[in-house]
């Protein structure tokens, strides 16, 4: 029982990584990124077309944006391995962008217009179909 | 009428026990992240439930014994405290994240603060479970939950790709990304078999006043109950394949599930969604908050049941109240309810076998059963789900740690 507790503490060790942002770590933070940019991009598409109702569209705005300055903080603070940290920093630029953007829809979760142009720039952010 | 209103047991611990806030979000996740490869996972852990919660109602309608009863005299002492640990910590892990749930979808309802919402979510529950009668409560939540089948609906609207949907059905490996195709099917598998469904369901029966006469009720309500759970998951998972891997969305909130309906079918799909949520993590929270209390009381041998008032059973009483206050006390640390559910249905995995084997004894006993006893199919399948267990039980936790809770 002692050993595989051991074994156990161990992997769970080698998966936290010590809190340093390897290249496997930014792969991730950076796809999860994607995938806030292209939940929030199909909640402002539904935003701009009259398809939701506010207090879901603003909350889930919320919900995402919280996410994503929760992943900028991360980035900008956590130790990175060599060669990596100019993107890890950067991811934290992109994160922050990600946030804000998300804000507008939490602030205006009714207006069309500012839901078809976050849209667009969520789009683009998180590269999605 | 009335047959489609005794259904309600089984359609209530389906629709809080299969479709609860982890098998929501599981399902979807699996979808976004897999597609429909393991939908015939699904299938398993129904099949699973079904020959399970058909024992068990049998056990209870023929002898007048829950589980925890069976369990208590059939294995002893020393091996029944430690089910009732495991169980009632699990129990109570799954209890607080489907209050979250609860007070999550009432604030994507209403836009009120969260934390205000708990509380009334813990008031409204103990408001209703003291005032309503089991049969109501049965009803309310059940036929509630039932609007969680506008993600059938959705799934049609989002026009998935049939044929690979229906490849979906057949076993299979993953041809990559192995262990996390592992870890989410032993998620499914251990969301279809949760503990507390049984518990609840054996409970219930009693609760219901079973008797040989009702053995036909009873298979009814696991096949079509249960039956009804895995239609709403094999939506859930078509939804999140159909509409969320398509854009890349890991889905990590449970307002995302319901942009699964929304997406496709506008306001009318997403209130219903919501709404569906709503009775569907209520329901489990009935379920959880019950299995913990008829638990402990089975256990200690006091006397249970909503069918008494609450002052014919108080220690009853006072279990399932004391567990609302210690669910209110988790959920207000801020704990994500999703992700405390995933680890409530990872270790319960491991708590399987102190359940599921004393019930496949018990329904092989013929001083408990008489003629009633397991017949060879029964006993096929039982035994089969055994083995299925036992495996699930050795590889969740470690396929929790290597794919760092799914996140790979």
């Amino acid at each position: 029982m002692k050993r595989v507790v051991l074994i156990a503490g161990a992997l769970a060790l080698a998966g936290c990584n010590g809190g340093t942002v390897d290249r496997h770590a930014l792969t991730k933070d950076a796809s999860t990124l994607d995938s806030i940019a292209c939940e929030g991009a199909l909640l402002a598409h539904d935003v701009a077309h009259g398809r939701t109702t506010a207090y879901f569209a603003r909350e889930q705005a919320e919900e995402l944006r919280i996410q994503s300055s929760n992943l900028a903080d991360a980035l900008s603070r956590r130790k990175t391995v060599r060669g990596i940290e100019k993107k890890v920093r950067k991811k934290a630029k992109d994160a922050a962008r990600l946030a804000s953007t998300l804000q507008r829809l939490h602030d205006h979760p009714t207006e069309r217009a500012v839901g078809a142009a976050v849209e667009q720039v969520l789009k683009k952010a998180g590269s999605c179909p | 009428m009335s047959k489609f209103l005794g259904l309600a047991l089984g359609i209530l611990a389906a629709i809080g026990g299969f479709v609860d806030i982890g098998d929501l979000v599981f399902n979807v996740s699996a979808g976004a992240t897999f597609g429909y490869q393991l939908l015939w996972v699904v299938v398993v852990g129904v099949v699973g439930i079904i020959v399970y919660s058909e024992m068990c109602g049998r056990v209870a309608a023929v002898s007048g014994k829950a589980v925890f009863d069976a369990i208590r005299e059939r294995v002893g002492f020393t091996p029944a405290l430690g089910a009732l640990l495991a169980s009632e910590v699990v129990n109570l892990m799954t209890l607080a994240a489907e209050v979250g749930g609860v007070a999550i979808s009432l604030q994507l309802l209403s836009g009120l603060p969260y934390r205000w919402l708990i509380l009334l979510a813990i008031v409204g529950l103990a408001v209703i479970v003291w005032v309503t009668s089991f049969e109501w409560l049965e009803r309310i939540f059940g036929y509630g939950g039932l609007c969680l089948l506008v993600f059938a609906v959705a799934a049609v609207k989002l026009d998935p790709a049939w044929g690979k949907v229906g490849k979906g059905f057949l076993p299979h490996l993953a041809q990559n990304n192995k262990l996390l195709y592992a870890y989410f099917a032993i998620g499914l598998l251990g969301a279809a078999l949760t503990p507390y469904e049984v518990y609840f369901y054996s409970s219930g029966g009693i609760e219901d006043e079973w008797s040989p006469k009702e053995l036909g009720l009873n298979r009814a309500n696991a096949i079509i109950g249960y039956g009804l759970g895995g239609f709403l998951s094999f939506a859930l998972m078509i939804t999140g394949g159909a509409l969320f891997l398509g854009h890349g969305i890991s889905p990590e909130h449970l307002g995302t599930i319901a942009l699964g309906a929304e997406n496709p079918l506008g306001k009318t799909g997403l209130l219903l969604a919501l709404v569906g949520i709503l009775f569907a993590v209520g329901g489990a929270s009935i379920d959880t908050v019950f299995s913990g209390a008829y638990n402990l009381a089975q256990f200690c041998g006091w006397e249970w049941g909503r069918y008494r008032h609450p002052r014919g059973a108080p220690r009853f009483t006072l279990t399932w109240l004391v567990l609302l206050v210690l669910a209110l006390a988790i959920v207000m640390t801020g704990v994500d309810p999703v992700i405390l559910t995933e680890y409530a249905v990872i270790f319960s995995v491991v708590a399987l076998p102190l359940t599921y084997i004393p019930i496949l004894l018990v329904a092989n006993d013929k001083t408990y059963m008489g003629r009633y006893r397991n017949g060879r199919l029964a006993n096929t399948l039982g035994l089969f789900y055994l083995v299925v267990i036992m495996v699930v039980a050795l590889s969740a936790v470690p396929l929790m740690v290597l794919t760092n809770v799914g996140q790979n």
